[in-house]
């Protein structure tokens, strides 16, 4: 059957585990190097995201850069992974 | 599924206050949040801009182009 | 221009006119703008006519170009620019990173 794929319950979309974050702590790895971890208020379907209590890593020639943020709404078209649960590796 | 309405409440919220936009080149602008569209274009007022954390200039109003945009911060807590 | 109204009390036309960030480029038509581009160049410029892409037409443009270079000997960095007057230009709106109308820019 063409739609059993869709509707075999063990199939997790990935957009629904992006859903099953909403309200937890998440990391986000950004095309450019940067790296954000943030609780998760919402996305839409451009998966741009509203975080809250967001700690913003950057590496740059001086050393690492950490700024801390209260709620941002990130733009999701330079997003390339997201991880659950995460805080920053290393940490 | 996916509360959408979290980030539309958060576009009515910030108008006429305070944000942080910071592009994916690293420049930050300060400045009062005037409108935003669905590209994330947004129009901002008593705009600073910083780069690497310096005052580089001033501008009254300014339109900000959303591909751009890496985020749009509310201004609660300042970087460290 | 944005301004907290109470319900059913008129707006001024000042805060009508603004209601999504490109009503701002309307407004700066025939006027002289600034416009911050990719890769560290400047306009400023009288702007005839944009679109929804953000291109643009500006009149009688100066264009600002700022590079790096590094001086051979003790390595320092010297920020260099190079400006040139352009009579009538065509600007890509994917290269444009910021507008502002000159009257707000200090």
């Amino acid at each position: 059957m063409a739609t059993s794929v869709a509707t075999n319950p063990s199939t997790l979309l990935p957009l629904e585990l992006v859903d099953k974050c909403i309200g937890s702590r998440i990391h986000i790895v950004m095309k450019n190097d940067k790296e954000i971890v943030g609780t998760l208020l919402g996305f839409d379907d451009f998966v741009n995201m509203l975080l809250e209590d967001v700690t913003e890593y950057e590496s740059t020639p001086e050393g690492r850069r950490v700024t801390k943020l209260d709620q941002i709404l990130l733009n999701g078209n330079n997003i390339t992974m997201l991880v659950p649960g995460g805080e920053m590796p290393g940490e | 599924m996916s509360r959408k309405e979290a980030l539309t409440q958060f576009i009515q919220q910030i108008h006429g206050r305070p944000v942080v936009v910071k592009l994916n080149s690293g420049v930050d602008y300060r400045g009062v949040m005037a409108c935003i569209d669905g590209y994330m274009n947004i129009a901002l007022e008593q705009t600073e801009e910083y780069i690497n954390g310096e005052l580089k200039n001033k501008f009254g109003d300014s339109f900000i182009r959303g591909n751009n945009v890496l985020y749009i911060s509310t201004q609660k807590r300042k970087g460290v | 221009m944005v301004t907290k109204m109470p319900e059913g009390e008129t707006e001024p036309v000042s805060l009508v006119t603004i209601k999504e960030p490109v009503d701002l480029i309307r407004l700066s038509v025939d006027e002289r703008i600034y416009v911050k581009m990719r890769h560290d160049r400047e306009l400023r410029g009288r702007l005839h006519a944009f679109d929804q892409h953000l291109n643009m037409v500006l009149g009688e443009a100066e264009e600002t170009i700022t590079t790096i270079e590094v001086d051979e000997e003790t390595f320092e960095e010297v920020y260099k620019t190079t400006k040139r007057t352009i009579p009538m230009l065509f600007v890509r709106g994917d290269g444009v990173i910021l507008v502002s109308p000159p009257s707000t820019t200090s």
